[in-house]
């Protein structure tokens, strides 16, 4: 069963900044427009009646025959792919060498990247078959909040993302390679029109809900209505989701998406966050907060639910979910694949070094650790006598964020001078303990999309090193000097002459605060005052967005496409914080997202205009004709912002996990052991524990 | 006759034993108590240690000849300006041992021991001696071992001490101030305004300090430590003032001042110059106790990370060993040092108040 493998695509960008103590520090929030929606909306008019999909503008969708005609003009349908992802990493699998027996793995230390595959490929499989699982078991696991809201549309912190992940209901997913795919627990099959505009999804006749109605293409036409009223408050829902025209359920099972254009991120957009139509439809008019009348209150307890676990206990200490039989069988026989944990124990529990002490004690069984955590806590006999641990990489990256608005941050030169001035080799030896990668700009060097990797930007971008002589040079040549003889850089600004001096600011973890002081320390010595002011998670997050701040670090996890990182590039993108403003950037996301026939050829781009930026970019001069694949345009933006740093990129964090020994079939993807498909649907406990 | 009378008088003046004065039995009583003594020589042990701290341990020239001029880059240990601004120009702060390249004629006098309280110190930036490694133990080169970044513990600790004195009688001597002359005004003049402060005193003991605190920290813009010594003086006064209200209320009805009074002196005169030496015995203790509740709430806070605290705070020490169980030299360390401070200050107030309070002498002898 693999309800839970499809992970919800609300939970596309991850955002770092503000979220210390979770887990893995990502507090998961879907794509940024909204969130300046939700900080600025006006006030809603109390009297004004409540009108489902009042945001959706008018149309009158055709019939299914119509459509089918109109399909059939345009080209026809195109079969996309329909998978279960457990059978798609049972046959990657497959073809991967064993590197070591499970005694073998077990009995051994993860002290160097061959062990650590050893590990992984012993370790990460999945059962042979049903006999090896031990249904009966629980998994514990450490979450860094209690459960406020049940209500999937309603998530907003990295425990409800967490929670909703396991009790949610959706048609789609993506591998550890971002493929999207529609799974087929829910579905029987997906289509696309050869123009783009259309998804016909058929879906499965025995899905049900917690209370035994049937799951049909009703209740997502209907999630997608509530998403889209304007006096629901689910701003950050309608990101992607405001770019579907229409969703048509034509029957129970047969269900068509209306795309306004033909885009690459349509795929990324029908997946939203999914309520059962039968229980809201008629109390949404009521109290389209859903959550504040006696109904929702008492639904909020005990809701129902479509995903392959159930909350069935829930405090200040912790989350207690249960396997739901529903949801594998039907008509009293086995439809899906039953979920490996009969319950999933969520422990309430914020310090890391709680959660160590807790995994060794085993009373939690998988957690994130700490570089410092890795490197000195977890070496001893008393570590591998119940745990063991593995790492790999993820598409986390972390940086210095320059606010562009501030009178220091604006000059691009500035903003060099401080990667210049920063001692890189320092940060990653001593600080990240030599554990994880430098990172040289806003993608991944293993995505499709690194300039370079496959595509027409054949910029080679290499690790920064710190060289104070050229950061000096560079902040002499944006006019800041020493007038004054005080130590500190200066400049008359606006008639006022200003010291170089400015406050970074980060969440208060130890770990963020010596990598910012060691950032002071470096600019004192090209005479640049810094700051470093920590702030509580809540209190940064709130500065960030409203962008009032000089300079900040934090990261951001990834999102399954790279279009989903123009909300942080775009030019007044909810979550651009550090303003940064290029039109050549905003033209090549349009780009990128448009289908291949639809993009302006290279000689029309911006980029492509400015020979000065071609150079840079080392596009070969004969391509001018052609147009740019999807991820050429993405090198290029990604290039472009390599040259402006409007952040000083860090590194990108290896996932560190300590995990029990009883665990087995964990698998990384550049979101980490858990958030793509199968994820966390694919570990399990060999029956002999 | 006249001036007989006077010469025998000045006789009689000569001849009379000396009176010891009320400070001086004070302290020769305090001498006699053992631990109220020691404590008071690790306090006095501790000031030396924060006054000479760069001279001990550093990366900074004590006095160094450099370009024909005779700089004190130590000084920018205790305020960052006092480091000529030439090092950082010609790109030897942070690498003073480089200085030779530039000027071979220079010289140095250095601290005791090259280690940094405030970053990790690189190899070869001292010749032949290696860089520190980080989560490393006590060891030759690390005396106190060094934290997860690789910063020496010995060298934040002996810098700490600094900050731990510091706040201590920053704070409290704010808080003695205030203390003192709400306190005595409300003692002194009675009536509406001993009336009115009172409130105000009971008043400032209903807030919950700590959590005042964090939310002040969190207002302002650049928390410093200095703001954190206001922050803890503004608020720990209470104590201080009830005593020196009861003190007043007391004296102001003893006849020497009804005497003073006759005189004509006015308030100013009576308070400062008549009652308030006085009064002053039993207000040193309470004093000396918020001393040590002082560093307390620093290391607290510091613990908790609250405020960005300096760098060489003990508490911040201790947070870190939060982090790293394994590292006891983490615990350790800073942890005795606040204990044992704060015991100090402690066992000085208990001290005091057994050589300053009559009822105590009393039941002594």
């Amino acid at each position: 069963m693999q309800f839970f493998r499809v992970v919800p695509l609300g939970v596309l960008v991850g955002m770092i900044l503000g979220c210390g103590t979770s887990s893995d520090g990502i507090s998961s929030l879907k794509e940024g427009k909204p969130l300046a929606n939700a900080s600025g909306s006006d006030p809603l008019d109390e009297d004004k009646p409540f009108v489902l999909g009042d945001l959706v503008p008018p149309f009158d969708p055709p019939s299914l025959e119509q459509l089918e005609e109109q399909v059939a003009a345009g080209g026809g349908w195109v079969d996309r792919p329909v998978l279960d992802s457990l059978k798609l990493l049972r046959e990657r699998q497959a073809q991967e060498p064993l590197l070591a027996s499970v005694k073998e793995a077990l009995a051994l230390r993860n002290d160097s990247e061959e062990d650590n595959a050893k590990i992984l490929s012993a370790l990460g499989r999945l059962p042979k078959d049903d006999g090896d699982v031990n249904y009966a078991a629980q998994i514990t696991r450490a979450t860094p909040q209690a459960l406020n809201k049940q209500n999937p549309l309603l998530a907003s912190s990295t425990t409800e993302f967490e929670v909703s992940s396991l009790t949610g209901f959706g048609l789609f997913g993506f591998d550890w390679n971002f493929t999207p795919y529609a799974s087929s627990d829910a579905v029987t099959s997906w289509r696309t029109s050869k123009d783009g505009l259309y998804d016909k999804v058929i879906m499965r006749d025995d899905l049900l809900w917690s209370d035994g109605t049937p799951i049909t293409a009703h209740d997502i036409e209907f999630s997608f209505k509530v998403i889209m009223s304007e006096m629901v408050p689910v701003p950050a829902q309608r990101t992607g989701t405001d770019a579907i025209k229409c969703v048509k359920a034509y029957d129970n099972r047969t269900l068509v998406f209306f795309h306004n254009e033909a885009l690459e991120t349509n795929v990324w957009n029908v997946n939203f966050s999914i309520i059962p139509k039968h229980v809201y439809e008629n109390s949404i008019a009521e109290d389209p907060t859903l959550s504040d009348s006696d109904y929702h209150v008492q639904l909020e307890e005990s809701p129902v639910t479509g995903g392959s676990y159930e909350v069935v206990k829930r405090n200040q200490v912790e989350i207690l979910l249960k396997r739901r039989e529903s949801a594998y069988m039907f008509d009293g026989k086995q439809v899906r694949d039953k979920p490996f944990f009969e319950t999933v124990r969520l422990k309430i529990m914020r310090e890391s070094s709680s959660r160590l002490l807790g995994l060794m004690a085993g009373d939690i069984d998988e957690m994130m650790l700490t570089p410092q955590q890795w490197d000195a806590q977890t070496n001893s006999e008393d570590f591998y006598k119940r745990c063991t641990k593995v790492r790999g990489l993820v598409w986390t990256t972390f940086s210095f964020q320059w606010n562009a608005n501030t009178p220091f941050f604006a000059d691009p030169k500035v903003r060099q001078a401080m990667t210049l001035a920063f001692d890189h080799e320092e940060m990653l030896r001593v600080h990240r303990k030599g554990l994880d990668q430098p990172c040289t700009g806003t993608y991944h060097p293993s995505s499709r999309w690194y300039p370079g990797s496959g595509n027409a930007v054949g910029l080679r971008i290499e690790p920064v090193k710190q060289n104070l002589e050229k950061a000096k040079q560079l902040l002499d040549e944006a006019g800041w000097v020493d007038t004054d003889g005080d130590g500190y850089r200066d400049k008359e600004i606006n008639g006022r002459r200003r010291k170089f001096q400015f406050t970074i600011v980060m969440t208060n973890l130890p770990e963020r605060i010596a990598l910012c002081e060691l950032l002071a320390e470096n600019l004192d010595l090209v005479g640049v005052e810094c700051n470093v002011k920590p702030l509580e998670s809540a209190t940064l997050q709130d500065k960030t967005q409203k962008k009032q701040f000089d300079a900040a670090f934090g990261g951001w996890g990834t999102g399954a496409d790279p279009d989903t990182s123009e909300n942080i590039w775009g030019s007044g993108q909810a979550r651009n914080f550090v303003n940064y403003k290029n039109p050549l950037v905003d033209e090549l996301f349009e780009e990128g997202r448009k289908l291949p026939e639809a993009r302006k050829l290279w000689k029309d781009l911006g980029v492509w205009k400015d020979p000065e930026l071609r150079a840079y970019l080392e596009i070969d001069p004969q391509i001018a004709e052609a147009k740019p694949t999807r991820e050429d345009c993405y090198a290029a933006i990604h290039a472009v912002l390599w040259r402006d740093q409007p952040y000083t990129w860090l590194f990108c964090r290896s996932a560190f996990e300590g995990l029990s020994k009883r665990l087995r079939g964990y698998n990384f993807s550049p979101r980490g052991i858990m958030g793509y498909g199968p994820g966390f649907g694919s570990i399990w406990v060999p029956q002999t524990d | 006759m006249i001036v007989e009378r006077e010469v025998m008088a000045n006789e009689t003046a000569i001849n009379a034993p000396r009176a010891i004065g009320f400070w001086s039995e004070a302290w020769s009583r305090f001498r006699r108590q053992r631990l109220a003594m020691t404590a008071l020589i690790f306090v006095l042990f501790l000031a030396l240690i924060a006054i000479f701290s760069p001279a001990i341990v550093g990366t900074k020239p004590l006095i160094c000849r450099y370009k024909d001029h005779l700089y004190f880059p130590a000084m920018g240990y205790f305020y960052e300006a006092w480091e000529n601004p030439i090092f950082k120009a010609d790109g030897i702060k942070n690498s003073y041992p480089n200085m030779k390249k530039n000027d071979p004629e220079s010289w140095a006098v250095w601290p005791l021991l090259y280690q940094d309280p405030l970053r990790r110190v690189k190899d070869g930036e001292w010749a032949g001696v290696s860089g520190n490694v980080r989560n490393k133990s006590p060891n030759r080169l690390n005396l106190f071992g060094t934290n997860a970044w690789g910063q020496d513990v010995f060298a934040k600790m002996v810098h700490g001490t600094r900050i731990a004195l510091l706040i201590g009688f920053v704070s409290t001597g704010i808080a003695a101030v205030i203390g003192i002359v709400v306190g005595a005004a409300a003692g002194f003049f009675g009536g509406w305004i001993d009336w009115l402060l009172s409130r105000a005193i009971e008043i400032m003991m209903c807030i919950p300090v700590l959590i005042v605190m964090l939310a002040l920290i969190s207002i302002i813009e650049e928390p410093t430590i200095w703001h954190l010594m206001v922050v803890i003086g503004v608020f720990g006064w209470t104590g201080i003032a009830r005593l020196t209200r009861a003190e007043f209320l007391k004296l102001k009805q003893l006849e020497y001042v009804t005497a003073a009074k006759a005189l004509g002196f006015r308030w100013p005169r009576l308070i400062f110059r008549h009652i308030l030496p006085n009064a002053l015995a039993p207000i040193i203790v309470p004093i000396t106790f918020g001393i040590a509740a002082a560093i307390l709430i620093e290391s607290t806070l510091g613990f908790l990370g609250i405020g960005n605290p300096d760098k060489t705070s003990w508490g911040r020490l201790l947070s870190e060993g939060k982090e790293n169980l394994q590292m006891w030299w983490l615990i350790v360390f800073p942890g005795a040092a606040i204990f044992l401070t704060v015991l100090a200050y402690n066992l000085i107030g208990e001290g005091i108040q057994q050589s300053t309070d009559p009822t105590l002498k009393a039941s002594k002898h």
